[in-house]
């Protein structure tokens, strides 16, 4: 899949997370968006840490991670193409809840988010529905996550083997 | 209402006598069964569809609903592929290969595979919901270039909770796609993290009208698999679902698995999404 | 079981005193006669010897929690209508072999009870609501996918005489499911008590052929028109009635009904109504060994959607509450019996009002559901905002 040839604002058209956004709007964002391969094994972003970039997924996979004493990194959900990496710093301080590993090669769409903050507060119209698609992907991200935490299989799968002959 | 196509005795509360012959331990608590019949005549005459199960008889303890696991054409050796928890299973795990025990079968509804020529293909299991399904599977790659595009999409628990893994290499090889994930990783898992439906999510399909959508595993699950194939423009009627519920005959006469106007043994287990859709929701139905 | 529709004989009359013979010539055609009796205070079914065994005399009283049997002093056969038992307790016993199994050298042998022999049994005195509910179970274990050959041995053997009611109790609502009072057909032989004697009919060969066994007349137009008069008298004293045209989906769509709560908390869930009821077919199978392990039965027993295990599944139970198990009794009774089985579960035979501990009347349940279903029709096309 060759994304060089395309332009950033044809791709961003394209991606789930812009639907809304009128083609000014999106070149605006495109104008602050960089498109980037990643080789499985980079670390995006890392827990803990301040970063200012979010990530559109376009293809490819990522892993989000978080370490725990003595348990070391435990993977918590594997992320694809059209879904969004990174929003602390568009709604929250800043600081990454989770690491992103890169699991299998990568192409994404980083955009700046202090920079879509400042477009936000220009323009609320921009801001509105730019937060409305972040809410839309944090949702989604919850009811997933919630559905892994409900435990569906614990009594499809024992902990462990009974002890029979 | 579904007319048996093979009726093994005149008494439908007459169990046939039979052996386990093989016993595979699939993974923490779930066994798969070979159940041959002793009789080579009933033996031959042996035939089911995908989606139906048999009542495996232990005497003196009870019967247990189990879903066949198999290849339609598995000449008289049945698997069953169960999750060791009540009385009889428990008392089937403990006897092991070689255990006497008591069939009835087959009894419920298929399926649509048989409907499916020219289609594309989706699967969509949970846990050991794959065992239901796997009889589906055995049938496409018996007749591969009859469908479209085949994907499995199978969640579990954790890695060790998937289910016949070692057959997942030869399947991809008939040219089925196939994506699992897992709830919870184990350190060495290198594969997806997350609910199926998310798998789902992501899936491009070649043409929703042209997709037949066929899932099992636990009905929360199974409820969010629906919405995110309605969402990807999946007609209705072209989900179908296996449900469970407490079964005691399993030939509609005893009263328990009703669920709403259904009994699940009878118009069920394998349910098209509009005939169930509007008592899905209601858990204490 | 009863054939269909063989040439109408004209009607005979039986007398009183001859009633006896119809008794006797069952037993010489080799049938155990079934029959009302007193048994601990209510008119029950029993084996009966002769016609002293039947409850001469002896009427009922009945309404929600209720149940007297009142001795009426007169020489009446017939003057009740049904008590706790009905025919299921024959044709679908409360405990019935279903299956053996023996263990062999070589593992197990199955042993079918389709063909074991069963007791030919002679109804006698099957209200009109009885021999509805028995078409109903006939539905239910002959007409699905899976026939009951259990029960088809029994069905096929028993023999049905009919009587035909010449009184209501309050509990009584055939008129309203269509049911009764008259007994119109599915039956052997049927019989309407006079003063005298029994206008007496036949409805099957097995019926023609005992009839011409019996010292009857032929009934004369009087006898015929009394017959006629006592049936009327049943259908006047039917006065509560209940509308159930459009029941099924009232009840199909209604799962979250708040009437429900309001039933919930009188309901005792305590089964009796599923026991008493004629159509209710609720059962459990079971494995009894012997002591050895090596020959066990398999019994099938009666069961109720009452009973909090009834749908227990997987570590919980799916209808944990009373209020669901009610809603799943009535919804499926008057509604999605309609959906398998093409007809209504109910018979209007008044048991379960009668026998229910609290005096829960469906009638009433009915209507309470109809109008909150009205109300909130109307709220939704109003402009009263959000409920």
């Amino acid at each position: 899949m060759k994304y060089s040839e395309q332009s950033i604002q044809e791709l961003l058209e394209a991606a789930q997370f812009t639907e809304g956004l009128s083609s000014e709007m999106i070149s605006g964002l495109a104008q602050h968006a960089r498109l980037l391969k990643v080789e499985a094994g980079t670390v995006l972003f890392a827990e803990g840490e301040s970063e200012d970039e979010i990530f559109v997924m376009l293809s490819g996979r990522a892993a989000l991670e978080m370490t725990v004493p003595r348990r070391g990194r435990v993977r918590l959900l594997t992320v694809g193409p059209g879904e969004l990496l990174g929003w602390s710093g568009l709604v929250d301080e800043g600081i990454m809840t989770a690491t992103a590993l890169v699991t299998s090669e990568a192409q994404l769409i980083g955009l700046s988010s202090s920079r879509l903050l400042e477009l936000s507060e220009s323009d609320h119209h921009f801001g509105y529905r730019l937060m409305r698609q972040t809410a839309r992907a944090v949702s989604r991200r919850l009811v997933a996550t919630r559905l892994q935490l409900l435990d569906l299989y614990a009594d499809m799968e024992p902990e462990s083997d009974q002890d029979l002959k | 209402m579904i007319r048996p196509s093979v009726q093994l005795t005149h008494d439908p509360w007459l169990a046939v006598p039979a052996h386990v012959t093989e016993v595979i331990r699939e993974s923490p608590g779930v066994m798969t069964y070979e159940i041959t019949l002793d009789d080579p005549q009933t033996h031959q005459r042996f035939r089911f569809e995908p989606g139906q199960f048999n009542m495996l008889y232990m005497p003196g303890i009870g019967e247990a609903a189990i879903s066949i696991s198999g290849p339609t054409d598995c000449d008289g050796r049945i698997p069953h592929t169960i999750r060791t928890a009540g009385n009889v299973t428990r008392s089937l795990a403990e006897a092991g290969e070689g255990a006497a025990l008591g069939l009835r079968g087959p009894f419920g509804s298929r399926w649509p595979i048989a409907d499916c020529t020219g289609r594309d293909l989706v699967l969509v299991a949970g846990g050991i919901g794959l065992a239901p399904l796997r009889p589906v599977i055995y049938e496409i790659v018996r007749h591969r270039d009859h469908y479209g595009s085949v994907t499995l999409l199978y969640g579990a628990r954790s890695p060790s909770g998937l289910l016949y893994t070692q057959e997942h290499a030869a399947w991809r090889s008939e040219g089925i796609t196939i994506c699992t994930t897992v709830d919870r990783a184990e350190s060495d898992w290198e594969g997806n993290v997350g609910v199926v439906t998310l798998l789902l999510d992501r899936l491009r399909l070649n043409d929703p009208n042209n997709t037949t959508l066929m899932m099992c595993g636990p009905e929360v699950m199974m409820w969010y698999t629906v919405q995110s194939a309605l969402r990807k423009s999946i007609k209705e009627s072209d989900l179908w679902l296996s449900l469970e519920r407490n079964m005691n005959c399993g030939i509609g006469l005893c009263g328990h698995c009703q669920f709403g106007a259904q009994f699940v043994c009878r118009d069920g287990p394998v349910f098209r999404f509009d005939q169930v859709a509007s008592i899905l929701r209601t858990d204490d139905l | 079981m009863t054939d269909v529709e063989p040439e109408q004989s004209p009607a005979g009359f039986l007398n009183k005193v001859d009633l006896q013979t119809l008794i006797d010539q069952l037993h010489s055609e080799g049938y155990t006669v079934i029959g009302p009796t007193i048994d601990q205070a209510a008119i029950v079914y029993a084996e009966i010897h002769s016609v002293d065994d039947l409850p001469i005399g002896w009427s009922d009283e009945q309404g929600p929690g209720h149940y007297r049997a009142v001795n009426n002093r007169t020489d009446t056969y017939f003057a009740f209508t049904v008590g706790p038992h009905s025919w299921k307790k024959y044709l679908f016993p409360p405990q019935t072999l279903m299956s053996v199994a023996e263990r062999t050298s070589s593992g197990w042998r199955f042993l079918s009870q389709a063909e074991a022999p069963v007791e030919k049994y002679a109804f006698l005195g099957v209200r009109a609501c009885e021999l509805a509910a028995i078409q109903v179970q006939d539905r239910v274990f002959l007409e699905g996918p899976w026939r009951d050959p259990v029960y088809a041995a029994r069905r096929e053997a028993a023999l049905l005489i009919a009587v035909n009611c010449t009184q209501a109790a309050a509990t009584c609502f055939c008129t309203s499911t269509g049911t009764g009072p008259d007994c119109r057909e599915s039956f052997d032989l049927c019989l309407t008590e006079l003063a005298d004697g029994f206008v007496l009919e036949s409805g099957s060969t097995r019926g023609n052929l005992i009839a011409t066994k019996l010292p009857l007349t032929e009934a004369t137009a009087s006898q015929i028109e009394s017959a006629a008069r006592e049936q009327q008298r049943a259908v006047q004293q039917m006065t509560r009635e209940v509308d159930l045209s459009g029941v099924h989906d009232l009840l199909v769509q209604n799962p979250e009904h708040p009437h429900w709560d309001d039933v919930a908390e009188r309901c005792l869930s305590c089964t009796n109504c599923t026991m008493v009821c004629p159509t209710c077919f609720c059962s459990t199978v079971e494995d009894i060994p012997d002591l050895s392990g090596d020959r066990v039965e398999r019994r099938r027993q009666w069961d109720s959607c009452f009973n909090p295990d009834f749908s227990y599944m997987n570590g919980s139970i799916v209808r944990d509450s009373i209020r669901s198990r009610y809603r799943q009794w009535l919804t499926h009774k008057l509604g999605t019996w309609h959906d398998q089985f093409d007809r209504s579960g109910c018979v209007g035979c008044g048991r379960c009002i009668t026998w229910c501990p609290p005096g829960i009347d469906l009638r009433d349940e009915i209507v309470k559901l109809q109008q909150h279903a009205d109300d909130a029709d109307s709220r939704e096309s109003g402009s009263e905002g959000t409920l």
